[in-house]
């Protein structure tokens, strides 16, 4: 509706002589450069921003003045844009409904009732809707600040400022010096067993000292605190403070500090922690001053700090920017634009108040739907994979609240609201194309749809030159890099213990044999015993003739010697079934690729392409084919470079300190890449793109989803 | 009746003694409805359409059993008939609710009673509306079905069993006349009758309520309702009216006219229900004016300099002006372009952009003869809905004084509002609430939600004869006429009698123009809602007559057919412009073959319809496909179109209501601070 002056309902309101209850308060602030008063209700705890023309009117109403003189006073004094009838209405009607009137009429009981059902109906709803954050609170704190504040005021000051300063920066420092070892291996060290049961001992007490900070800061600077309790963040419990009484600090930077308090808090005790940790010995002191430092820098810093979530970082970024209630007018304000511009809806209400808020506005709303999206998705999936049934329920209900909600409350906008009632087939026009273009984007436009895997180059087996026997090797016959025929002997090992051995052995049979000479004629039983001995030497000789002969390593096909680490050779003791090298050709060296076992049906039936980039090159793309695969799952990796220690992506069994295990099933396929592969690059890793054409891009994420129920949900 | 007869009877206190009322001042506390509630009230009213016929058998058993004791009631002497009549008094006060067996004992009472009185008994169905309208129910009964006798029923047996009663017609001779047709039957059962007319003062009106049964219309009865919560004020407490009524004469119950809301019966309930849900009820005191008439002067000035796409869009459908981002700069041009810019009430953007806003409404949306006349040298702003004037309404926030300026007038004083509702808000206040009505097609839902009434079709006395012949569309206003004068001499030649609906007061002056262009001898009808008219109308049935009439004119009033018009084929009503509703384009059919008798009902259309203003195809496109379609099948289409212009018509005069209804629920939420509303 186009903007009126006068309110057809006046006439019920212009009568009234109301008043503020004594209780309010009211503090002038500056936003952007425009003077705001807020008002403070102690007994609630709640604050209201106000206009100064709200405020005079707030002013002038003293319990004599009828509400006709008080808004006609104050559009006298605001010609240019007085405040409407209308606006003064839903004023005092706001203030009312807070409790903050008093007059002449006497309170409406049944009225009071309602309205205080209602208030308890909407915070159970709100818990309800949000079980990921529940609160409880415990007691009152604001006594024992009083009494501790002569020891904690002294913190808030240039003095403690320097203090704080010094720990912080030298324990960067510390940490500086030590990047290499604090950064290696983060998450293996954090996620250990013990590791996580030390965290949490340590977290709700970081926490606690945290939210200790907002309550000290809160009260240095005159505020009060009178909540304190436990809140389920996640269904992990965190301690919390109510520190809002510092809305009301006339300076933006001390409201500011109440809310960067805690992070300051932590961020002390991580500095601490770096001091400690590289100091100490090994043992759980430094393990717990490692988790300090972790947990009071980078979760704080992630988590506290990041704006686009409702903890401090928020406020504090709300306060820095000077926009209060930064995250509901941003959003009102996109819905604004897209009342006013999309849907061309001439009465439609902008939330901003101040030249420059827009683009903050804008880009806030926008950032932070993402973010929290994106972040509720994780944690609802998250908890979904730890508890199944509870945790469905909850992805659930956060897959409510941030989709299927808004979904519904934006459809029921488009289709009932009377803002609308003229508009409303342009409405619906414009929102089933953007749904439709949405939907043909996700459903219908193809895009290039490929998977990425890491590999080795790799030498099939029957190309490997093994030792068939223990020895020392003496002479490469054939230089690596020559070509060498089939059955060429490549190289010799000695075991001069198999020489002697065999010495032996061809002396015990003519001793035998002479023994056995003797005894032919005189004494049968003998010689048979003798015979069966000769036997067995002979047979035993024959073995270690065959092992001698072994000692020649030979080719077992014609193709180029390629020995690794040739220069090394010579002289090495090698065990039997040891590699020496390989004799190749142009075609052998494949790409063993491993893949997990979520993709393994892609690429196995939708293959219609395979590119390849050496990791020596990876300017070069080289085209390839897929040669042959495995045909069932494995676990064992073909080499140590495919696994995570190893710069792969495979998890590895560390307890499995033999053999390299992967966690999951793995599968292998071979390809055979264009133009063969250079010899000298065995073992190298190698990034494989297996291109399946084009798919849109729904279609993927319902198999993927599929996968992920199957995976994680077992159903 | 006689009095000793009536102390006899223990139980009913003659007219000089009334038992003091349980409450000051009954009314229903307004219905809390949640979202969630409002949701089940509309699953509730979809399936109570549903079952609007099966709920009908309760009542028709009443009826019967009625009807079975009418033989034994017969041959009741007279004091035995007012005996009988004196305990089923004492039986229905007795109880909270009613018993069928009390229901059915004294409707038998009350229709021989009418037969002894008035030479008129009721019929079955007629009883069985009335046992709809005691149950709280609106009785969907077709035209001619003698509804004002089915109401005698109601009242009578409510009025006996102690309910002050309301009867709500839609105008004030239907009131007199109801009253007076039936005083002598109220009269004979021991009930007295008050008849609420316009011109009566407070103590009249109080006695007139103070009455058993009081008739009276929709718009005296909410306003005397309004004035009433203007003199009962905040604090009103039960008690406190109560004791204060004890310790002072001049206490505030003194200065009532009602006795509070029981039970009303509205005749038309579509009509007064729904069509004026909206129709806002204010009561205003005269107030220094806002702006002086150099102001409004100016503003009317600067009004006629804007241009309309520029500076300013109008809004027809929604009825209101925007500007645009030219226009309000332009504005703030030319009101600082003379001296007289620094003037206060243009110094203020809202004030300046307000004032011109109204200024260009009065220039582009009202329109005289069709949003207001002028009567002695005053703007008189009529009933878009009723077509009737309103003399003592004028538009707020200096509108009034600006269509006064733009038409010349002399300026008259603002006003300013002491109390306002709707009707939609008065009679949801009614613990008791019924009605009557022929054709509930479409609204059967909302008077579900909006009344918590449920609608109960009766079956008529005897089968309908009415023939309805097909639409016909033609593609433009001129066409259209030709075809209704000819259709009119056609059948005016043959000595039928005619009646031509239309939608307004101006649209009957051009089909009086057409016909007596046509040397068509005729009447036309203009809304007076006078014994007069109701005269006229009964006169339409009359062989050879022509009557032109719009919806409203003459309604309650039945049309009887002159001798020999039976076998003509009974009154033949033409429509020619389709109404908002189909519900209203049936009250017009229904002005024909009442109660059996034969009629014929036909609707000679033009794409020049008003409800095609703003339709998604064209006229210009809809005559080219017409054109293309052919006769036949281009009448078809010609019709469904604008039957589906109707329809939302229909939609969004629903829509509307329902929103109203929302903000009014709103509003009281944010003015709780005010206390309760009127």
């Amino acid at each position: 509706m186009s903007q009126s002056l006068f309110s057809q309902s006046w006439y019920r309101v212009a009568a009234l002589r109301p008043r503020l209850r004594r209780h309010a308060e009211i503090h002038r602030q500056s936003f952007r450069g425009e003077v705001w008063y807020v008002l403070q209700d102690h007994q609630t705890g709640r604050f209201h921003r106000l206009s100064p023309a709200a405020n005079l009117i707030l002013c002038m109403m003293d319990g004599r003045r009828t509400l006709q003189e008080v808004w006609e006073a104050a559009a006298r004094r605001n010609e240019d844009d007085p405040p409407t009838q209308d606006d003064t209405i839903r004023l005092i009607s706001q203030l009312h409904g807070s409790d903050l009137l008093q007059g002449a009429l006497p309170p409406d009981l049944a009225e009071l009732a309602e309205r205080s059902e209602s208030t308890a109906r909407r915070t159970l709803i709100a818990r309800v809707k949000n079980p990921l954050a529940l609160r409880f609170p415990l007691f009152d704190p604001d006594p024992l600040l009083d009494r501790l504040a002569p020891y904690f005021r002294p913190i808030f000051s240039v003095w403690g400022l320097l203090v704080w300063l010094a720990v912080v920066i030298s324990g960067l420092v510390v940490a500086g010096l030590h990047a290499g070892e604090l950064t290696g291996d983060v998450a293996g060290q954090m996620l250990s067993a013990q590791n996580v049961a030390l965290m949490m001992c340590l977290y709700p007490v970081i926490k606690a000292l945290h939210e200790a900070g907002h309550a000290c800061a809160a009260k240095a600077w005159g505020g009060e605190v009178h909540e304190v309790g436990v809140m389920l963040l996640v269904l992990f419990p965190a301690p919390y403070v109510d520190a809002s009484t510092s809305a009301a600090f006339p300076s933006k930077w001390q409201r500011m500090m109440v809310a960067a308090a805690g992070i300051f808090v932590e961020l002390f005790l991580a500095g601490l922690a770096a001091l400690v940790w590289a100091t100490a010995e090994p043992g759980l002191v430094r393990a717990a001053a490692f988790n300090v430092m972790v947990i009071g820098s980078v979760s704080t810093l992630l988590f506290n700090g990041n704006p686009l979530l409702r903890f401090d970082g928020y406020y504090i970024f709300a306060d820095l920017i000077e926009i209060p209630n930064l995250g509901s007018r941003a959003n009102r304000y996109v819905f604004y634009l897209i009342e006013r511009y999309a849907l061309k809806i001439e009465g439609a209400k902008s939330p901003v108040t101040a030249d420059g808020e827009r683009p903050w506005l804008f880009v806030y709303a926008v950032a932070a739907f993402i973010y929290r999206t994106t972040v509720s998705i994780a944690i609802a999936s998250f908890i979904a994979t730890q508890y199944f049934v509870f945790g469905v329920l909850l992805a659930g209900l956060a897959l409510f609240g941030t989709v299927v909600s808004p979904l519904v409350k934006g459809l029921k906008f488009i289709l009932t609201d009377p803002k609308l009632n003229r508009r409303r087939s342009r409405a619906v026009t414009l929102t089933s194309a953007a749904t439709g273009a949405v939907l043909a984007l996700l459903f219908v436009v193809p895009l290039p749809y490929t998977t990425m895997a890491q590999g080795v180059v790799w030498a099939p087996d029957d190309t490997q030159i093994r030792t068939k026997t223990d020895g020392i090797l003496t002479t490469l016959l054939v230089e690596p890099g020559r070509d060498a025929q089939a059955g060429e002997a490549l190289a010799t090992l000695e075991d001069p213990s198999l020489d002697s051995r065999v010495a032996v052995l061809e002396a015990q049979l003519v001793e035998l044999r002479l023994r056995y000479d003797a005894a032919r004629l005189g004494d049968r039983v003998q010689a048979q015993i003798l015979n069966e001995q000769i036997a067995s030497t002979q047979e035993i000789l024959r073995v270690y003739r065959e092992r001698q002969a072994g000692l020649t390593v030979r080719a077992s096909q014609a193709g180029r010697l390629i020995v690794p680490g040739a220069v090394d050779l010579p002289g090495r003791y090698l065990r039997r079934g040891e590699r020496i090298g390989y004799v190749l050709t142009a075609d052998d060296p494949v790409v063993r690729v491993v893949v997990p076992q979520t993709d393994v049906d892609l690429i196995r039936n939708r293959t219609q392409g395979v590119a390849a980039r050496l990791a020596e090159k990876p300017e070069e793309v080289r085209a390839g084919s897929i040669l042959r695969e495995v045909p069932g799952a494995q676990q064992e990796i073909p080499s140590m470079a495919l696994a995570t220690q190893g710069g792969g992506i495979i998890a590895v069994d560390a307890s499995n300190p033999q053999k390299p295990v992967a966690l999951q099933s793995i599968f292998v396929f071979d390809v055979q890449l264009a133009g063969g592969l250079p010899f000298n690059v065995l073992g190298e890793r190698v990034y494989i793109r297996f291109d399946h054409g084009a798919e849109p891009i729904a279609w993927r994420a319902l198999r993927s989803l599929r996968q992920v129920f199957l995976s994680q949900f077992r159903v | 009746m006689s009095d000793p007869l009536a102390l006899s009877a223990g139980s009913a206190p003659g007219a000089a003694f009334r038992v003091p009322p349980a409450r000051a001042y009954s009314e229903r506390k307004p219905l809390k409805a949640s979202r969630l509630d409002q949701a089940a009230a509309r699953v509730i009213g979809r399936v109570r359409v549903g079952l609007a016929g099966w709920a009908a058998r309760r009542y028709a058993r009443i009826a019967r059993a009625a009807l079975a004791q009418a033989d034994d009631i017969a041959e009741l002497s007279e004091e035995a008939l007012q005996f009988r009549i004196q305990a089923i008094r004492g039986a229905l006060r007795a109880r909270k609710t009613f018993r069928d067996a009390d229901i059915a004992e004294a409707f038998a009472l009350i229709r021989e009673m009418s037969g002894r009185v008035k030479g008129q008994r009721h019929y079955g169905v007629q009883m069985m509306g009335a046992a709809a309208i005691l149950d709280g129910r609106v009785a969907q009964m077709a035209t001619g079905e003698g509804k004002t006798l089915t109401a005698t029923l109601a009242a009578g047996a409510a009025a006996l069993a102690g309910l002050p009663v309301h009867v709500v017609t839609v105008n004030d001779y239907l009131a007199e006349r109801d009253a007076e047709e039936m005083r002598p039957l109220y009269a004979a059962l021991g009930l007295t009758v008050g008849v609420i007319k316009e011109k009566q003062e407070q103590p009249e009106r109080a006695q007139a309520y103070g009455c058993h049964i009081t008739y009276c219309t929709n718009k005296d009865l909410a306003f005397d309702y309004l004035r009433d919560r203007i003199a009962l004020g905040q604090r009103a407490s039960d008690v406190r009216l109560k004791l204060e009524s004890l310790h002072t004469s001049a206490s505030r119950l003194a200065q009532l006219r009602l006795r509070g809301l029981h039970f009303a019966i509205v005749d038309e309930a579509d009509s007064v229900l729904i069509d004026e849900a909206r129709t806002p009820l204010i009561i205003s005191a005269p107030a220094g004016s806002q702006f002086g008439t150099e102001v409004l002067a100016r503003a009317m000035e600067i009004a006629a300099a804007l241009k309309s796409p520029e500076d300013y869009l109008i809004e027809a459908a929604e009825h209101r002006i925007i500007l645009t981002d030219a226009g309000r700069e332009r504005i703030t041009g030319l009101a600082a372009s003379d001296g007289r810019g620094e003037a206060s009430a243009w110094r203020g953007r809202v004030t300046r952009e307000g004032l011109v806003r109204q200024a260009l409404s009065a220039l582009h949306l009202f329109h005289r003869d069709e949003h207001y006349i002028l009567r002695d040298g005053k703007v008189v702003i009529v009933d878009a809905n009723t077509g009737r004037v309103m003399p003592d309404r004028s538009w707020s926030d200096g509108l009034h004084q600006m269509v006064e300026h733009k038409e010349g007038c002399d300026l008259s004083g603002a006003r300013s509002t002491l109390a306002r509702m709707t009707y939609q808000r008065f009679f949801r206040r009614y613990p008791r609430l019924a009605g009557m009505t022929g054709t509930t097609r479409g609204v059967a839902a909302e008077f579900w939600t909006v009344y918590r009434l449920p609608v109960v079709r009766i079956p008529t006395h005897r089968p309908v004869q009415r023939r309805h012949l097909p639409d016909e569309v033609l593609p433009d206003e001129a066409a259209k006429w030709r075809r209704v004068t000819a259709r009119i001499a056609e059948l005016h030649a043959r000595g039928c009698p005619v009646l031509v609906g239309t939608r307004s007061v101006a649209a009957s002056a051009r089909a009086s123009t057409y016909l007596t262009g046509a040397g068509l001898p005729h009447t036309v009808l203009s809304a007076a809602q006078d014994g007069q008219e109701a005269a006229i109308v009964a006169q339409a049935g009359q062989r050879g007559r022509i009557t032109v009439a719009t919806n409203m004119a003459g309604r309650g009033t039945d049309i009887k057919l002159g001798p020999g018009v039976a076998e003509l084929g009974g009154l033949h009503v033409i429509m020619v412009e389709r109404q908002d509703a189909q519900r209203i384009d049936d009250q017009l059919a229904g002005r024909s073959g009442r109660q059996g008798e034969p009629g014929c009902f036909q609707a000679i259309l033009s794409l020049d319809d008003p409800l095609l203003d703003g339709s998604v195809i064209s006229r210009g496109l809809a005559r080219r496909i017409m054109a293309l379609l052919g006769p036949d099948r281009g009448r078809a289409f010609g019709a469904r179109l604008l039957r589906h212009a109707q329809l939302r018509t229909e939609r969004l005069h629903g829509r509307m209501r329902a929103d109203l209804l929302h903000s009014d629920q709103m509003q009281d939420r944010i003015l709780a601070f005010a206390g309760h509303a009127e």
